[in-house]
């Protein structure tokens, strides 16, 4: 579902992806783990190309993608994102957000958009907050109206960047817990997150990148149990305590 | 005790309005002692002349909102020019390197269209950054010298390279209205689209929406609505500014003020006509300026400015 291979990206002298190099496969829900300023919201940021690599490949369905010819916006509807400040319109409704792409890129009527945002708002357990805007709306609902936002695009592959780092403790579970049922249904997702509940749970494989490099990848019981890694090791412990 | 403070408080906005009368009709029998106390107000010059006054402020509204409205699609532009990270030496030759990647993975691919694709680029970054230049030279000069010169200059071009429009008062004063508010609301647009957090350009491109859309759906809604007091500052002043195309001939309210009656006597009489449509126009502006962002506030958002009739409306519900 989407390759990268032989990822680089720098950002003037900063040297911020070294050769990342994974595949993954439709369905699966991988985690990303790692210190800050190890490149993950990078590398999320290079498979839908908000962030242009300098050498490498990204494939998303078999199609390389960073490549001239291919339009950036069409990538972007094929993978939706999650951001970790929400980052919500603040001058739309709830679901004038949901809606606000339906329309303006795919083209949908107003009302089958409407319709279509109502289902998704309910998913996301907030049909009664349709008509409120971001402001009014806790961190936790926030979030749980940009997945909705996302989801709204029909992508192929969901990609959440520290969904949770910005919520209060007591709205963290009620957006893990659409994210988990997202996973069991079957979505393509890449995580970028320290919730360890989550990653065991939902995750099918973990990785876990240090410095722009892919330190180990494995399940949660491999790299959270028997890290093979002295420097995953060194993260794990930190972060299970 | 106690019955006098809830009379007090109850019937606290009509000491407050009458207040606000008081310090307003004091103030003005003060200024109107202190200038015609001695010889009293010519009621009957006022009636005389008011019209031509009125006249004056048509010509004077016209010129401002055609002006100010050519001005904004100026300043939009410029303002939006200014907010684009062009400079981007570094983005053309990250765009070279993706180029030279390409060839050197797919050297199939045609070395003419290759070279056509260097060229279309170079051409493009070249554009950006020049026209970019100009933008940030447009708002200095025009910030940096007085409208007065600038509307004499406008006159001059005119005289010297379109003599056959040289006469046209109105139409001079008003291009050189235009691109002097142009200049000022460039840096209200820049100011505007820079607040806008760049995580909601972020979002609206991950579903998809192009730069251009990006800026129209979502971008644009927030600044206007950051930028609208700074707006009706910007039109208020090119509304009182404009009253010096009368150097061009143009008939606007100090025209008389300063050729025909000036210090003939009545005086104070046209100042106090000038005052009045003065005040009446802004402060009528004012007002629906202020509708206008109540109309537009985001709900949760910042902090609402509330009425004064209304903190006390409180009051008296807490009493």
């Amino acid at each position: 579902m989407i390759r990268v291979t032989d990822i680089q990206k720098h950002f003037g002298a900063l040297h911020v992806l070294r050769g990342i190099t994974f595949e993954v496969k439709k369905g699966e829900a991988i985690v990303i783990i790692g210190p800050s300023g190890s490149g993950k919201s990078t590398l999320l940021r290079c498979i839908n190309l908000l962030v242009e690599p300098d050498s490498g490949q990204v494939f998303i369905d078999g199609v390389q993608v960073n490549r001239h010819g291919i339009r950036h916006e069409w990538v972007r509807e094929q993978v939706g994102m999650v951001f970790q400040s929400f980052n919500l319109f603040t001058h739309l409704t709830a679901i004038d957000n949901v809606t606000l792409g339906l329309i303006r890129v795919k083209g949908m009527s107003r009302d089958k958009a409407v319709e279509k945002a109502r289902v998704l708002l309910a998913r996301v357990g907030l049909a009664a907050k349709a008509n409120a805007y971001p402001a009014e709306l806790s961190g936790g609902q926030q979030q749980r109206v940009a997945i909705a936002r996302a989801l709204a695009m029909d992508p192929k592959a969901m990609l959440f960047d520290e969904p949770t780092s910005a919520l209060d403790p007591e709205y963290i579970r009620e957006v893990l817990d659409v994210m988990t049922a997202l996973a069991r249904e079957g979505m393509t997702m890449i995580v970028v997150t320290h919730e360890m509940g989550f990653a065991s749970n939902a995750a099918s494989r973990i990785l876990f990148m240090d410095a722009g490099k892919i330190v180990e990848e494995g399940t949660a019981e491999e790299i959270f149990q028997h890290p093979k890694e002295e420097r995953t090791r060194a993260f794990v412990s930190k972060i299970l305590r | 005790m106690s019955d006098l403070r809830v009379y007090l408080r109850n019937h606290w906005r009509y000491f407050d309005a009458a207040l606000a009368l008081v310090v307003i009709i004091g103030t003005l029998a003060y200024i109107y002692d202190l200038l015609v106390g001695s010889r009293g107000l010519d009621v009957a010059y006022i009636a005389r002349n008011y019209t031509l006054y009125i006249h004056a402020v048509f010509t004077n509204v016209y010129a401002t909102t055609i002006a100010y409205l050519v001005g904004m699609a100026i300043g939009f532009s410029v303002g939006w020019l200014r907010t684009a990270r062009t400079v981007s030496l570094a983005r053309f030759a990250a765009s070279m390197r993706t180029e030279k990647r390409e060839r050197r993975e797919d050297p199939s691919q045609r070395e003419g269209a290759r070279r056509l694709l260097v060229v279309v680029s170079l051409l493009w970054y070249g554009t950006k950054y020049v026209v970019r230049r100009i933008g940030d030279g447009f708002v200095e000069i025009i910030r940096g010298t007085p409208l007065y010169v600038q509307i004499l200059f406008a006159s001059s071009f005119f005289i010297v390279f379109l003599p056959q429009y040289a006469t046209e008062g109105l139409l001079i004063g008003i291009i050189a209205l235009a691109i002097n508010t142009g200049g000022y609301q460039a840096e209200i647009f820049r100011a505007g689209l820079q607040t806008v957090h760049s995580g909601q350009i972020e979002a609206a491109r991950a579903i998809g929406f192009s730069r251009l859309s990006a800026m129209r759906y979502v971008v644009l809604p927030q600044a206007l609505r950051l930028i609208i007091p700074p707006l009706t500052n910007e039109y208020i002043g090119l509304f009182k500014a404009s009253t010096f195309l009368f150097v061009l001939g143009v008939p606007t309210e100090i025209s008389y003020l300063a050729q025909h009656e000036g210090f003939a006597g009545d005086v104070f009489e046209i100042f106090a006509i000038v005052t009045a449509i003065f005040l009446a126009i802004t402060v009528t502006l004012s007002f629906v300026v202020q509708a206008l962002e109540r109309r537009f506030r985001i709900p949760g958002l910042g902090i609402e400015q509330v009425k004064v009739a209304r903190g006390v409306r409180l009051a008296r519900v807490g009493g």
